[in-house]
């Protein structure tokens, strides 16, 4: 063959493996509101003209059932790297038009090639999931395939950040990988994840469930908890996945870019909660008036609402924040409060991002519920992430900081590096209320007027208990501050803690 | 996802917050383990038990057929059985009452 008829050749078998499963597929695809994995690759993820693909040609070697006469585009995936905002990540995508993105031997094996590529270059790996599950044509094999995917994913958590994108069904084993990466993203009337689905369910237990509310979008970020972010679209998954990227690090080798510096929009004042301790506010609002820009990007937003976390910038550095709520449920800690919180610190402490926990917590959540949900097994991963953690650990005392709640967040106690409150900061056992009727029980039950005596005794624990300066002569609290003073304090102990050791502690275990 | 404001009550003080459906259940007690209940649908292919006989945990009362398993029911307590719900090929619902067992 001359060179010019292999080129021509070459260019024919190269246009051919490019059109995935055909214009057919692909219409369907679009019908449904979806892109191809070419176009959620090449266009939505990474920076224009950056990919560089591996495996196009990669073919199944299966001779059941009629397969050996299919040919099956990439093998129904595609895989390469890529940059996105300049720093390089490794990326797959099932792609649905070839053969429902259904996952067979060869399929897996491009998988953990470009994760073991990922790892070895360490650099973030994106998975796009959009897959009608195992190729059932290659019994075992695909089996083989889902499970050394999961090894993988296992091996590298907290040596590589990996993120998973829901962009169509992803039922039965297929939910696993994603499970055990850091982040997973789904979208509006797009994604869908369960292990058993609605028919199933319907066969054995005579329970109707659409789709949607047993594994959309919806019920996997407010009700399950799976998932942590979500999108009405595709593109803004993708957009909120590339800024979610510029608060990472490429691996736990590295600290996480430097930004510049950028003042909040609206930095706080000197009267920035309420007054009475029995009134909400939203915690948000104060996290905006500290970091830079007044940005925050927040992780599991619509699940266990009673505690914030997410990633911000202090002088241009990542940090991680985990904030009581007291907007909801007065922002007690919970069981899923809990793990939400846990798995946030075992993460920034992998991948070397300082934590600023800000505590406005009236402690755990009572109830037969919690308890028999497990809250005490649920509450100890908190304490063990924490004093686990060694990237620097600054605490912010808002307000309530009572009893076990107290220790948890981030206390001097579990090895908190610089602890701070407001002069509004309430350390003690529990509320004065709940404290007077316990330490005066009797003397209440005897008084003249029950009423104005426990007022007095309330009084009296306020005014020796609720404030920061019993934990302050102790050292348990590093300095005092008015709430206008916070960004500057913790840029000024950031500064301080700047030199802490990095490099591989742990992985990231789903908690 | 707004909501309105409530009281949440946390050692003697009452918080107003937001109070998301659902976060907090009530007690439904624990569960009664004199009553043998499917804890599965399915259909009851044997009954091996017979009412007044004196069962003991592992003694196999039925079984269950469900998802192409037959599934073998044991009490959870020692005593006699008082009463029996079902007949051999009856199909039953998930939770339903099969068996009771009186202690001793």
């Amino acid at each position: 063959m001359s060179i010019m008829k292999s080129v021509n050749d070459f260019l024919a078998r190269l246009s051919g493996k490019l059109k995935g499963g055909g214009e057919i597929a692909i219409e369907k695809q679009k019908k449904k509101g979806k892109h191809t994995a070419r176009e959620r690759i090449e266009d939505l993820l990474l920076d224009h003209g950056s990919f560089l693909e591996t495996d196009l040609f990669v073919e199944h070697s299966v001779k059941n059932f009629g397969m050996d006469r299919k040919e099956l585009a990439g093998d129904g995936v595609i895989t390469g790297f890529g940059k996105v905002s300049n720093r390089s990540v490794a990326v797959f995508a099932q792609d649905f038009t070839v053969a429902g993105g259904s996952l067979g031997k060869a399929h897996a094996k491009k998988i953990t090639k470009v994760m073991d590529a990922a790892g070895e270059a360490h650099i973030p790996l994106i998975g796009i999931n959009d897959s009608g599950g195992a190729r059932i044509q290659e019994g075992v094999e695909s089996l083989c395939g889902y499970g050394e995917i999961f090894y993988r994913n296992t091996r590298m958590s907290g040596i590589i950040p990996q993120i998973s994108v829901i962009l169509g069904p992803c039922a039965g084993g297929a939910v696993y990988s994603p499970a055990l990466t850091d982040f997973v993203f789904v979208v509006n009337k797009i994604s869908n994840m369960f292990i058993t689905g609605p028919q199933v369910i319907k066969t054995v237990l005579g329970e109707e469930v659409t789709q949607e509310e047993l594994g959309g979008a919806a019920t996997q970020t407010s009700v399950t908890g799976n998932a942590h972010f979500y999108a009405e679209s595709e593109a803004e998954a993708f957009s909120t996945l590339k800024k979610l990227l510029s608060f990472l690090p490429a691996s736990s080798n590295e600290k996480p870019p430097v930004y510049r510096a950028v003042p909040p929009v609206n930095p706080l004042g000197d009267d920035v909660i309420p007054d009475d301790r029995k009134e909400a506010y939203c915690v948000k609002d104060l996290i905006r008036g500290i970091v830079d820009a007044s940005d925050f990007l927040e992780v599991h937003e619509r699940w266990a609402r009673n505690i914030v976390v997410g990633f911000a910038r202090l002088d241009g550095k990542s940090i991680g924040i985990i904030a009581n709520q007291p907007r909801v449920l007065a922002g007690v800690l919970d069981v899923n409060a809990s793990d939400k919180a846990a798995r946030f610190i075992r993460f920034c402490d992998s991948f070397n991002i300082p934590l600023l926990t800000m505590v406005d917590t009236p402690g755990y959540l009572p109830g037969t519920d919690q308890e028999h949900a497990g809250v005490i097994r649920h509450g100890a991963k908190l304490l063990y992430a924490y004093s686990e953690a060694t990237v620097p650990k600054m605490t912010l005392i808002m307000r309530k900081a009572y009893g076990g709640a107290y220790i948890a967040m981030c206390s001097r106690h579990l090895g908190a590096t610089f602890v701070a409150s407001w002069p509004s900061g309430e350390i003690a056992v529990m509320g004065p209320e709940g404290a007077a009727n316990i330490i005066y029980r009797r003397e209440i039950a005897e008084a003249d007027d029950p009423d104005a005596f426990r007022q007095e005794k309330v009084n009296e624990y306020e005014e020796k208990f609720s404030n920061p300066y019993v934990a302050a002569k102790k050292g348990y609290i590093d300095i005092i501050i008015k709430s206008s003073m916070t960004r500057d304090t913790f840029i000024k102990a950031l500064s301080v803690a700047d030199s802490f050791e990095i490099g591989h502690k742990h992985g990231n275990i789903p908690l | 996802m707004e909501s309105k404001f409530n009281k949440l009550n946390i050692d003697g003080t009452e918080y107003l917050t937001e109070i998301p459906e659902g976060s907090l259940k009530a007690f439904k007690g624990m569960p009664d383990l004199s009553e043998v209940r499917a804890f599965i649908p399915g259909s009851i292919v044997d009954i091996l038990a017979s009412e007044g006989d004196t069962v003991k945990p592992g003694d196999v009362l039925l079984l269950l057929e469900a998802m192409k398993m037959h599934n073998e029911i044991c009490p959870g307590i020692s005593g006699i059985v008082s009463k029996i719900h079902v007949s051999k090929g009856d199909t039953v619902k998930k939770d339903q009452l099969l068996m009771e067992i009186s202690r001793f």
